[in-house]
């Protein structure tokens, strides 16, 4: 019996949940485009290769299902469906008869950027470290960021966690420099075979400060250049001061 | 007695008479809502921005494989991929793998004491790549067509494998037949290239993996 009730209940929520959906489906209008060129190329695929198999004519109007980077999936009245590119696309006109804008791309939109991902590869000491980062733009000159790395070399493996400020001065500029300030851990864990004559892992706390220059690349790619100077507050005597150059990629949102 | 029969067959008539047009003054205003309803969403465009269109760069999925680890077997390799399409030539992707060394040769011919213990001969690997797709399509028949690409990656990582996280460099090529517009399956074949000490001297190694696999672009 409480078997039976477990299924009703599961078939309860099934239903509910494909009702929900359909009617969300329901809801749902594609948006329309009028194209006003004298015609439309459809391409069989997502790319500029794909071979165009349908021409669609000045005054149809066309529904936008989806969009794959710069391609846009198209359907006819008729029911043909279509990729077209993204330039083709701005030709058309609104409902409203004013232009199609898509606004990605443009500079404008990576000044008003909220987070921004991205990983990076460079030399730590000489050995090829990577890194991944996430930063959250908080005015337009200031982000905070967080990000993790890894360091392999020959005696040793670093690892390290930062919390960190990131200072822009110039926004407004395509090519612009900044500064960061950071917080962290560093753990470092010498080869299993220097484990052998007495090497451990230690932790210690990291401060670190870096000067860098990003550049604006196109649509909402980001690409910048960092030099940063790690200083591991050891327990030994001296503390260890470790210099990185790294490069790196970064999609903004 | 026929008047009364005459007046209420007249009575009858009239109700019903009323009723009817009554029934009609409500019928109309539903009949014209239908005919609204059916208008409306040809009145009602929406217009295209970024937002609401449905964009598919994203590409989230598995693997399974078998990788071939350069004076140990080769294994079965299981993984995930992520990839983000930056244009329509170039993606950049993140994977992550598992598999488990078995023994060299030498540990099998000797029967003596192994190089690794078993924690040591677990393989798990990382790797951030750039990849560059050749589209194009298949034509299963003549009305069945699947668009298809070709891609070659270049990355690095790391491996965790003999106690240690080597540095990797990861060269690859694989095939990605789109099923639908955002189901897609994939061959693939990776070298995972690091230098090892493992059975002695240092060296670098060909690890060589190769396997299927299934992605959704979201």
């Amino acid at each position: 019996m409480e078997v039976m009730a477990k299924w009703m209940v599961l078939i309860g929520l099934i239903a509910c949940v494909s009702t929900t959906v359909k009617t969300v489906n329901a809801e749902e209008v594609l948006p329309e485009v009028q194209i006003v060129e004298p015609y439309i190329e459809m391409h069989t695929g997502p790319a500029v290769g794909y071979p165009v198999f349908y021409v669609a004519e000045k005054d149809e109007w066309i529904s936008v299902l989806k969009r794959r980077t710069s391609w846009f999936k198209v359907r006819t009245r008729k029911g043909q469906e279509g990729w077209v590119k993204q330039d083709a696309l701005k030709l058309t006109l609104s409902s409203e008869g004013q232009p199609v804008e898509i606004a990605d791309g443009s500079f404008e939109s990576y000044q008003e950027r909220t987070f921004e991902f991205g990983a990076s590869g460079g030399s730590l000491e000489g050995v090829p470290s990577l890194s991944v980062f996430a930063s959250w733009v908080i005015t337009e000159n200031i982000a905070t960021e967080l990000s993790y790395s890894q360091a392999l070399g020959d005696f040793s493996e670093n690892r390290f966690a930062l919390l960190s400020v990131t200072h822009t001065t110039f926004p407004e500029w395509r090519f612009s420099p900044y500064f960061r300030l950071g917080l962290g851990q560093l753990q470092t864990k010498p080869r299993a075979n220097l484990v052998q004559s007495g090497e451990e892992t230690r932790t210690s706390d990291l401060l670190a400060g870096s000067i860098g220059l990003r550049y604006y690349l196109a649509q909402n790619f980001v690409v910048r250049l960092e030099y940063q100077n790690l200083l591991a507050l050891t327990e030994r005597d001296e503390n260890e001061e470790l210099e990185e150059w790294k490069l790196g990629f970064a999609v903004f949102f | 007695m026929e008047t009364r029969i005459r007046s209420v067959f007249l009575g009858t008539v009239l109700f019903a008479l009323a009723n009817t047009g009554y029934a009609q003054q409500q019928d109309e205003p539903q009949a014209q809502n239908q005919t609204q309803s059916v208008i409306e969403p040809e009145l009602q465009r929406r217009d295209i921005n970024e937002s609401n269109i449905d964009s598919e760069n994203f590409e989230i999925g598995l693997f399974a494989g078998i990788l071939s680890i350069e004076d140990f077997s080769s294994d079965p390799v299981i993984g995930a991929r992520l990839a983000y399409h930056v244009s329509e030539d170039f993606f950049v992707e993140a994977s992550y793998g598992k598999s488990e060394a078995g023994r060299t040769s030498f540990e099998i011919l000797s029967g003596g004491a192994p190089f690794l213990t078993d924690e040591e001969r677990d393989y798990t690997y990382y790797n951030l790549s750039l990849g560059y797709n050749l589209n194009g399509e298949v034509f299963l028949t003549r009305n069945l067509v699947f668009n298809s690409a070709t891609y070659f990656t270049l990355g690095a990582g790391s491996t965790d494998f003999g106690g240690d996280d080597r540095f990797t460099v990861t060269i690859g090529a694989g095939y990605r037949l789109l099923l639908t517009d955002y189901f897609a399956l994939h061959i693939g074949l990776k070298d995972h290239i690091f230098n090892s000490e493992i059975i002695g001297e240092e060296k670098t190694t060909h690890n060589i993996e190769y396997g299927l696999g299934a992605t959704f672009f979201f």
